[in-house]
């Protein structure tokens, strides 16, 4: 058997990587290395997010800015409130926009705990309610995708409209880090590196038990064969809806671990070509598999950091010929290189070989295991 | 109260004024749809690259008027061989691999935007361009409180010819008769001898091309910009969505969507309209998610 299949090798895979991540702090002394790593954390986790939603489910989501946005949003008004007080209640931006009191929706950020829930729980059950309706409807395929698009140019437009509430163009920028009761999360310290990466490990474990279990099993058949799934009566819009939420949901969590980063949030994280790039990265990496996803985020936005300087004019031009060769030959992504690579060594180490030809092909299209 | 105050603030000259801006806004969006709808409806493609053919289309309007000095009534047709040449280009080189994974087309289509956006970028820069036209079509047409711009009206003319004349080719030609039997069935039009490969390639040419011609058009409405093309592309999808992938649902969907667009932002404000418009697409593709003039046959 391919060793890549192997879930106990796969356990194991995520365990070193974690574990050399985990000790990364200890080795970059220089802060701002740090917080941008954090960065990537959360990028990672947003291709998590979508490897789960278009991977296993087969759900390409071209919108998954709208949660992370909604998110970030919920997260940076909390922070915002965390500024204010009784004689000052208002942000100093709606005071510019001569607003004379604090917005009703702005009142429950007063509260730190009740913001944080806010900021998670509006965007999943934004996808809860976005996802049932399409998916009642067996909207799928290129059309939901396209849905997604539009509601993602949707948000961006209403968030960039209502300037008095949510500042327009320029973006909330809470001006202190986050308080936690008594503890201040430094964005710049080990701290926030690993609150970042102990939740994407969270994320990694809950999504890779998902896919072990027999609703993950339901959602990759649905993936395969929705038709199928449904005559062997299967509730094919439930099982889309719930990871389409789930996705949806881990995105938020992105969102407001970007925004305590980053104390920075503004409409361009609903722009199309943010949660374009997310399916980028979940797709040079290798959107089958949860591990190739996280790493194609950590390669891409690494090399967008550090050659993006060198060829500042030409990155684009080379991501985009990148990710057309990548979709173009390897489907499974770059992740599927390193299957191929295991498959073969098992195989030549006198592993079984199918007899015909044609089992073979049907086993692998079975199986199309997880990872 | 709020009723009569609603009624006299209601202007009867301002709201018909409204609903003219909102043909042009359909046909707009319209001309921008006409080649999605033909690409996908043909070939089941979601060519993502769109938006970027019709900003290609501006460029080479643009290129052809400074540097060859073509009056622009010549650079349309130019636009729509040059364009159309690119998409040939495209389908042969990677589209038609791809025919068999539709998300993945998505994607691939996505990765030449992003190519093409920056390619331009690098070779005319990032500042805006212009199109010079006519100066009978700077103009404005007053008819008592109509108030329109000569060149929407061209635009409106323009799209309602090649809707006319995609009508035509598809009803009244062999080719057009082959290119619905590959629509229906592509193996079964193959078994009676019709090249769906070929069909494929000319149908994608062509949706290309008329990007090409909507992006010259647009160059005059708006500024040349590398990234003129993610503004219209949103809303063609949406025409498409709604329409269902023909030709007389992209014509019903777009004139709808238009006037809807016209009449919402009339009441609120454009970004506010738009919120609601997809909203209510959202509602609509609950209702009937196949859109509004679905193929009826069996798709490949």
């Amino acid at each position: 058997m391919n060793l890549y299949h192997r879930p106990g090798a796969q356990w194991l895979a995520y365990l070193v990587f974690y574990v050399v991540l985990a000790a990364v702090p200890f080795v970059v002394s220089d802060n701002f290395l740090l917080n941008q790593l954090s960065t990537y954390g959360v990028f990672a986790m947003l291709a998590l997010s979508i490897s789960l939603c278009w991977g296993f489910g087969g759900i390409l989501n071209l919108g998954q800015g709208i949660p992370f946005g909604l998110g970030a949003y919920g997260m940076a008004m909390t922070m915002q409130m965390q500024s204010q007080d009784a004689s000052n209640p208002m942000p100093p931006f709606m005071l510019n926009n001569s607003l004379d009191r604090l917005p009703l929706f702005w009142v429950p950020f007063w509260n730190t705990g009740v913001g944080i829930t806010l900021a998670l729980v509006v965007p999943t059950l934004f996808c809860a309610i976005f996802g049932w309706l399409m998916f009642r409807a067996r909207v799928s395929g290129p059309f939901f995708a396209i849905m997604t698009l539009a509601m993602l140019s949707a948000w961006g437009t209403l968030i960039l409209d209502i300037q008095p509430y949510t500042n327009g163009v320029n973006g909330i920028t809470p001006p202190a880090p986050l308080k936690l009761g008594e503890i201040v999360v430094d964005p710049y310290s080990p701290a926030a590196y690993w609150t970042v990466l102990a939740l994407l490990v969270l994320a990694t474990v809950v999504a890779k038990l998902m896919t072990l279990s027999r609703f993950g099993l339901v959602v990759q058949s649905v993936r395969n064969d929705a038709e199928r799934v449904r005559f062997l009566g299967y509730n094919v819009a439930g099982y889309e809806t719930a990871i389409y939420t789930i996705s949806g949901f881990f995105a938020a969590v992105a969102g407001c671990c970007w925004v305590m980063l980053t104390q920075y949030v503004s409409p361009a994280q609903f722009d199309t070509t943010f949660s374009l790039s997310m399916v980028i990265w979940a797709g040079i990496g290798g959107r089958m598999s949860l591990m190739g996803a996280i790493l194609g985020a950590f390669l891409i936005q690494g090399a967008q950091s550090y050659l993006g300087d060198a060829f500042l004019n030409t990155w684009l031009l080379i991501l985009g010929g990148f990710f057309i060769l990548v979709v173009r030959f390897l489907p499974k992504g770059l992740i599927g290189l390193v299957e191929s690579a295991l498959g073969r060594l098992s195989s030549s180490t006198g592993g079984k070989t199918d007899g015909n030809g044609v089992s073979s092909i049907r086993s692998r299209l079975l199986q199309q295991p997880g990872e | 109260m709020a009723v009569g105050s609603f009624f006299t603030s209601f202007d009867l000259s301002a709201f018909i004024n409204a609903l003219i801006l909102g043909i042009s806004i359909a046909s707009i969006w319209l001309i921008a749809a006409l080649g999605l709808t033909i690409i996908y409806g043909a070939a089941g493609v979601i060519n993502m690259a769109h938006g970027e053919f019709i900003m290609l289309g501006a460029y080479s309007s643009y290129m052809l008027q400074s540097f060859l000095g073509f009056p622009f009534v010549l650079c349309v047709p130019a636009s729509f061989l040059i364009v159309a040449l690119v998409g040939l280009v495209l389908e042969r080189g990677l589209i038609r691999y791809l025919y068999k994974r539709p998300l993945d087309t998505l994607l691939a289509t996505f990765g030449v935007s992003l190519v093409l956006m920056q390619g331009v970028r690098l070779i005319f820069g990032s500042d805006p361009k212009y199109l010079a036209v006519p100066p009978i079509f700077s103009s404005n047409i007053q008819f008592s409180f109509v108030n329109i711009s000569v060149f929407r009206v061209v635009v409106l003319l323009v799209t309602l010819g090649i809707v006319t004349g995609l009508w035509a080719l598809f009803y009244r030609t062999r080719f057009g008769v082959q290119v619905r039997a590959v629509m229906q069935d592509k193996e079964m039009a193959a078994s009676f001898g019709v090249n769906a490969d070929r069909v494929y390639m000319l149908t994608f040419a062509l949706g290309a091309g008329l990007a090409g011609v909507a992006g010259s058009l647009f160059g005059v409405l708006n500024i040349v910009l590398p990234t003129m093309g993610a503004s219209y592309v949103v809303q063609a999808f949406l025409v498409v969505v709604v329409g269902g992938g023909t030709l007389a649902g992209s014509v019903a969907a777009g004139g709808a969507t238009g006037e809807l667009q016209s009449i919402f932002a009339y009441f609120t404000n454009d970004t506010f309209a738009r919120f609601l418009l997809f909203v209510l697409i959202v509602v609509f593709l609950r209702i009937r998610p196949q859109g509004l003039f679905a193929p009826s046959a069996k798709r490949r």
